[in-house]
């Protein structure tokens, strides 16, 4: 980092010290070298490769670039440059470093690793009853597939989805089963029963020692985390000084900046305004308990709440796709009438 | 994994009992040809699958029997728990004093919703007994009177309670010159009904079961037992615990789920054929030696020429040749010689499974346009030998292998219809004409789809 010494006389150590905990707060198994992050401002091809290790895709080098890139997409980066680079890693490692950090900015990567990476010990249920309205665009140019084909591909979407059905209810079985035979067993009365991990420890004695080693993996991550939150601006600092070389005119991108803000804006408060009624949905991870009926209601979420909010989300849906059928069923109804010697067979009533 | 048996009817609760006995004898098997490891998983999954732990050790079948009469139930029962190696639970039975005449449509508006709380509160009870449940199997004859209406009233029962759970119909097709006069009535209701509910249906031909019996068993007098103990095999040479990936290191806990998924995604499609080589008395199984190359060459012979057994197969007929277009089949009455087929699923036990070639079953030539082989094609696999043959191959062919017997009996029903007769039978019990040709035409748009494949 010869360039961005003489910037930084008092703050000499500070860059590096900033990218250590940075590094040092991402998972063990994604996490690449510091030394990466110099190699990659200067397009070193061996940063590409290091790069790319905080990634967790697939098999496959140029899957992992493709899978990289989509991933970029889909959170809504746009530099066309990024989207350019070659499949085979052999350049570019420049902008891999600057959707790195435009990443890491934009949905809070690191926090969003610790949360994912966080050690459980209880049992983990993810609770949503926020509906999502998914708007999907009607491809811009003709498929040419046999729809009996999209039909059959459809059929084994739907069967998965029912086996991944059959594997929950399992899952739900075989932890009831632990959390009854366990219940009375548990310190915290609150919680009354084990969990599976709980019950583990208790079973082979000996895994403590693998639960202490990721308990501290955790908290060195921590702790690198809030070190890296001192040292941040040191970091963007940087970021934005090797930007700076190959920015247009300066006006010109505070004028780009303020119509991307305004349009910004717009978005956001039509998105507020359409999810204003769904403030109050549950989301997010809690641990599962199991309690009595008898037992005292505690300030967390009850299965059977959620349960009747989920139903009621189903029977709008359910409405909704009653509705959307009759639609169907009618712009068919008015086709088959514009047709000669057809008549319109609707599937067996039940 | 678990796999829950509804037997329906005379015809289900004898069947029922000959695939657990196979079951359970191929379970004990000391001829698996496999490292005594291996042995020990696949009875481990094996009994997850079918049997469920009672406190005498005995082995409790997952099933629940359903029948108009108390008559054969109570001999089921008994027969199995004088095994002394599996029983059913003597809780687990449906049956009415007296019986209730021999009617489709009977069996269909009265009784099954009379009993229908009674008997799935037997069936949650054996599904609760599964840690996981893969889905349900029911077993049932499709041109019977009561059996068969209630059999297709209590599969919408399932469906209903069980919306996915995976529900696979074993269907007894009726002798061609059988003796029931409505019997092609029955059918068209039954077939119809099922289609609405459940997920596959897996047929057996009487007619050709008896054929493997005399000719390829050399049995003199052939029983129903015969006939049944065929069925059996053939069922639990497919269902037994398998390898369902390539790679897989461990046996398969979706079986229905595995079958589903590479058989019958499509709704329209759900008629399943099953083939099972090689097939022979026991006398003469000590005396013979299959090589894999032979069996798979005749198994996929008997695809193509859609031949119900490894005897008597015709060689001459063969798949389109590429940028041949196939001859338009203009209707399924005349004779079909090229068996296109959709989906096929080969499941190979015994010795050497690893080293056998399945190239042929590869060929896009076998499939229909829309579906590559790559998708189209599934191995199941395991070293263990089932039933002491050293090699079996069987193959359940999502296929037109039924386009030709449906087209025939929906015919003969149509002939009958058109003219009215026994109608009545059917609407003194609520089923209407009306309710006829919902049926009619749910089976022809199901020929009319197998057909143009």
């Amino acid at each position: 980092f010869g360039s961005t010494r003489g910037m930084w006389p008092g703050r000499a150590g500070a860059l590096p010290a900033a990218i250590g905990a940075l590094c040092r707060a991402l998972p063990p198994g994604s996490r690449p070298a510091p030394e990466t992050f110099r190699l990659a401002k200067f397009n070193r091809p061996e940063a590409v490769r290091a790069g790319e290790a905080g990634t967790d895709p697939p098999d496959g080098y140029c899957t992992q670039i493709r899978f990289v890139k989509s991933v970029l997409r889909y959170h809504g980066y746009g530099r066309p440059e990024f989207y350019q680079l070659p499949s085979d890693g052999s350049q570019g490692s420049r902008e891999l470093l600057l959707a790195f950090s435009w990443l890491l900015n934009r949905i809070n990567l690191l926090e969003q690793l610790l949360t994912a990476n966080r050690v459980k010990i209880g049992d983990e249920a993810s609770v949503c009853t926020v509906s999502r309205f998914f708007c999907l665009s009607s491809p811009s140019h003709q498929l040419d597939v046999d729809v009996r084909y999209l039909q059959w591909l459809n059929g084994r979407l739907r069967f998965k989805w029912r086996s991944l059905h059959v594997d929950r209810q399992e899952q739900c079985k075989l932890l009831h089963k632990i959390h009854s035979y366990t219940s009375g067993c548990h310190m915290d009365q609150t919680i009354g029963h084990f969990s599976v991990t709980e019950t583990d420890l208790i079973r082979q004695p000996d895994s403590y020692k693998q639960l202490l080693q990721l308990l501290e993996s955790e908290t060195s991550r921590l702790e690198a985390f809030l070190e890296w939150k001192q040292l941040e601006p040191v970091y963007w600092h940087w970021m934005v000084k090797s930007r700076e070389r190959t920015l247009p005119d300066e006006r010109e991108f505070c004028a780009a900046v303020r119509t991307i803000t305004e349009a910004v804006k717009l978005k956001l408060s039509d998105l507020k305004y359409h999810c204003a009624h769904k403030k109050n949905g549950m989301h997010g991870s809690y641990r599962l308990v199991f309690k009595d009926k008898r037992s005292e209601p505690i300030t967390n979420v009850n299965a059977t709440e959620v349960i009747s909010k989920l139903q009621m989300e189903e029977a709008t849906l359910k409405r909704e796709l009653k509705r959307l059928q009759e639609e169907c069923r009618h712009k068919l109804d008015e086709i088959a009438e514009g047709l000669v010697g057809v008549i319109c067979i609707p599937p067996i009533k039940r | 994994m678990s796999i829950v048996t509804v037997q329906l009817g005379q015809c289900g609760n004898q069947i029922g009992y000959e695939v657990f006995n196979a079951i359970c004898s191929d379970f004990h098997s000391t001829h698996g040809l496999c490292s005594k490891k291996e042995n020990e998983s696949y009875q481990e999954a094996c009994k997850e699958r079918f049997f469920s732990e009672e406190k005498t050790g005995v082995p409790v079948a997952r099933a629940v029997l359903v029948d108009m009469e108390p008559k054969v139930i109570s001999q089921t029962l008994s027969m199995a728990a004088r095994s002394g190696h599996w029983k059913y639970d003597h809780q687990s039975h449906f049956c009415q004093k007296q019986g209730s005449g021999n009617n489709w449509a009977n069996g269909y508006s009265v009784h099954g919703p009379r009993y229908r709380e009674v008997i799935m509160n037997l069936v949650q009870k054996e599904a609760e007994k599964c840690d996981r449940l893969s889905g349900f199997f029911t077993v049932m004859s499709m041109a019977g009177g009561t059996g068969s209406g209630m059999g297709a009233f209590v599969t919408q029962c399932l469906r209903d309670a069980f919306p996915t759970s995976f529900i696979l119909n074993q269907v007894i097709w009726p002798y061609g010159t059988g003796e029931v006069i409505v019997q092609n009535y029955n059918s068209v209701l039954t077939l119809s009904h099922l289609y609405q509910s459940s997920d596959a249906l897996l047929v057996h031909e009487n007619d050709a079961i008896h054929k493997i019996c005399a000719q390829l068993m050399n049995i003199k007098k052939i029983s129903f037992r015969d006939v049944n103990q065929v069925i059996a095999h053939q069922l639990g040479s497919v269902f037994q615990p398998t390898y369902s990936s390539e790679g897989a290191s461990q046996y398969s806990k979706s079986p229905l789920g595995d079958l589903m998924e590479s058989l019958v995604p499509h709704p329209e499609f759900k008629m399943l054929g099953l083939r099972n080589i090689p097939q022979m008395s026991e006398n003469s199984l000590a005396y013979s030696t299959f090589t894999w190359p032979g069996l798979i060459k005749h198994l996929r012979q008997m695809l193509i020429a859609n031949a119900k057994m490894e005897e008597g197969i015709d060689w001459q007929v063969r798949p389109p040749l590429p940028g041949h277009p196939v001859p338009p089949k203009a209707s399924p009455n005349k004779a079909l010689h090229f068996n296109t087929s959709i989906a096929n699923l080969v499941v190979l036990r015994g010795k050497d499974v690893q080293s056998v070639d399945l190239g042929g079953f590869r060929d896009p030539a076998l499939y229909t346009s829309w579906l590559n082989p790559q998708e189209a094609f599934n191995i199941w696999k395991t070293p263990r030998a089932f039933n002491k043959y050293e090699k079996s191959a069987s193959l359940v062919s999502n296929s037109q292998f039924l386009l030709k017997l449906m087209d025939n009996i929906v015919g003969k029903a149509w002939n009958m219809f058109a003219s009215k007769a026994y109608v009545h039978q059917y609407t003194k019990f609520g089923i209407e004409e009306e309710d006829f040709l919902d049926c009619f035409t749910t089976l022809e748009q199901v020929i009319s789809s197998y057909a143009s494949l």
